[in-house]
């Protein structure tokens, strides 16, 4: 078959599958909705655990170790724990932030109780070496291990990390990832069944213009394309709308979030789903709705 | 043309529609298959479109052997045929013109092409001011009209009709067999499955009677 003719053909297969949406309006858009629902639900797990984990990434790559000194540390000792801490394996680098530093810091952070560190006669603030870690999976572990060495050395007050908020993060992680894969499974395997229903229904109400099809000669392909052609172009229409809805959601969600309490947002909804998650949604749509409609036109032709 | 040689069609339950049918059908004959409701008229019918397959025998149609068709060259066969129901089985969400183009459109002519020659299909059978109308605007006539239409624009050398005139008042019946011998005038050959004895006996053509699935009759229809 010419290029021509395979152009003809699938103008064909666009307009009469236009056609038939309209003249099956209310089964094809009960198809529509029930896949945009799936999608949304979907999106939605997607946008949850795609920003848990940007937000584990962000805290892993972030793993800092903060050794408080004791005032009365020497240089030299405060010198040689530097270089051994920088000959750390995952040691990226060692800054020391002596006590004036200390001072500034907080009052830059905590401007409006900068006033209470004035009530002392000496500033309170202990100096410390801020460890930063090489970003990656084993971060956390180097962590641990330098707070264990250090517990009890000589003129260290204190050592400090982010472990237990990292911890609990990963776990959280985790668990979206595999309770969200859940929810999606089960949601698909539900809309599946429902779709699949609701396309057969669609495929039946045509099955006498089918068997018309057949009997002066059309081939099994030349029914199918207008079916497949429908299935594809609302299956990419559902994962558009699901997509607009969730990152309407998100936005409105946000908007209203700014003016009360922003950390559960900012865990779960401050960044949009990436170029690539939104393409895998658009994808699983258009698979989605192909699928059922091929398998739905399958058993009649 | 058409060449039947020990058709025998059984269904589930071991009952026989057809039993040891031998015919012939020459080119640009028209012929009539009668019978009383049950006799086999569409389960001939059925066969020679490819709708079933013989449980013994075979039918040739120009030499090739329909029911060892693979399924994959039914619609090629089924393209060199026209085909007129007693229902008309027209596409209720297209219009006239659409229904007759649409075999066209199989066939993978042009879209121009296809208007054309589905225009003067639709002129020809009297129904060039009724082109956009749908099915279910048309009258059961006019219905039939559009179905033959679709049944000659791809100039089949064969066309079959099962009951054309069965939802048709008699005059009507009448105007469908005369565009049924214009179109047999113009070279295609035509069978005819109906049980109304007294078309059949206005058109006199060769007629075979059938009888519980069994050719006892054939006559010249007069």
């Amino acid at each position: 078959m010419g290029l021509g003719s395979q152009v003809h053909r699938m103008r064909y297969f666009c307009a009469d599958a236009w056609d038939e949406w309209r003249h099956s309006l209310a089964v094809n858009l009960l198809a529509l909705v029930t896949l945009v629902s799936a999608l949304f639900v979907a999106g939605l797990v997607m946008l949850l655990v795609s920003n848990i984990e940007y937000q584990v990434q962000v805290l892993r790559d972030d793993v800092r170790v903060e050794v408080y000194l004791q005032d009365d540390q020497g240089d030299d000792d405060r010198r040689m724990l530097l270089q051994r801490l920088q000959a750390t394996e995952n040691v990226e680098r060692v800054n020391y932030v002596d006590k004036a530093e200390a001072l500034r810091r907080y009052r830059e952070w905590a401007a409006d109780l900068a006033e209470l560190v004035n009530e002392f006669d000496a500033n309170p603030l202990p100096a410390s070496l801020e460890v930063f870690l090489t970003p990656g999976a084993e971060a956390a572990e180097t962590a641990t291990a330098i707070a264990v060495s250090l517990k009890d050395e000589a003129g260290v007050e204190e050592v400090r990390f982010n472990r237990e908020w990292l911890g609990r993060l990963e776990s959280l992680a985790r668990l979206s990832r595999v309770g969200g894969g859940g929810v999606v499974a089960v949601v698909f395997v539900a809309v599946v069944f429902v779709m699949s229903s609701v396309l057969r229904l669609a495929v039946y109400a045509r099955r006498e213009e089918i068997e018309i099809m057949q009997l002066v000669g059309a081939t099994p392909g030349f029914i199918r394309g207008p079916f497949l052609v429908a299935g594809a172009v609302q299956g990419l229409i559902a994962s558009l709308l699901a997509l607009l809805s969730v990152e309407g959601l998100r936005s409105i969600a946000i908007f209203y979030g700014n003016q009360g309490s922003v950390a559960l947002l900012d865990l779960v909804a401050a960044r949009p789903l990436s170029p690539s998650l939104a393409g895998s949604l658009l994808l699983l749509g258009l698979l989605v709705s192909l699928a059922g409609s091929y398998s739905s036109v399958r058993q009649s032709v | 043309m058409i060449r039947i040689e020990g058709l025998r069609k059984s269904f589930v339950g071991d009952v026989d529609a057809l039993i040891d049918i031998d015919l012939e059908i020459q080119r640009g004959e028209f012929v009539f298959v009668t019978g009383s409701s049950g006799a086999g008229k569409s389960s001939l019918l059925r066969l020679l479109l490819r709708q079933e397959r013989p449980t013994s025998g075979r039918i040739l149609i120009d030499g090739t052997d329909v029911g060892a068709l693979p399924a994959s060259k039914v619609p090629r066969l089924r393209r060199s045929m026209g085909i007129v129901f007693q229902d008309f089985k027209l596409i209720q969400r297209k219009n006239a013109l659409q229904n007759v183009s649409y075999v066209l459109n199989v066939a993978g002519l042009s879209r121009s092409e296809q208007r054309r020659r589905a225009y003067n299909a639709l002129r020809s059978v009297g129904l060039s001011h009724r082109l956009t109308a749908f099915p279910r605007t048309l009258s059961g006539g006019e219905q039939q009209r559009v179905a033959i239409a679709r049944a000659v624009v791809g100039e089949p050398s064969l066309l079959l009709a099962d009951e054309p005139t069965g939802n048709l008042d008699p005059d009507l019946a009448v105007e469908i067999m005369r565009l049924f011998r214009e179109i047999n005038a113009r070279g295609t050959t035509i069978v005819v499955a109906t049980h109304d004895r007294d078309l059949i006996k206005r058109m006199q053509r060769r007629t075979i009677v059938l009888k519980r699935g069994r050719v006892v009759d054939v006559g010249n229809g007069s």
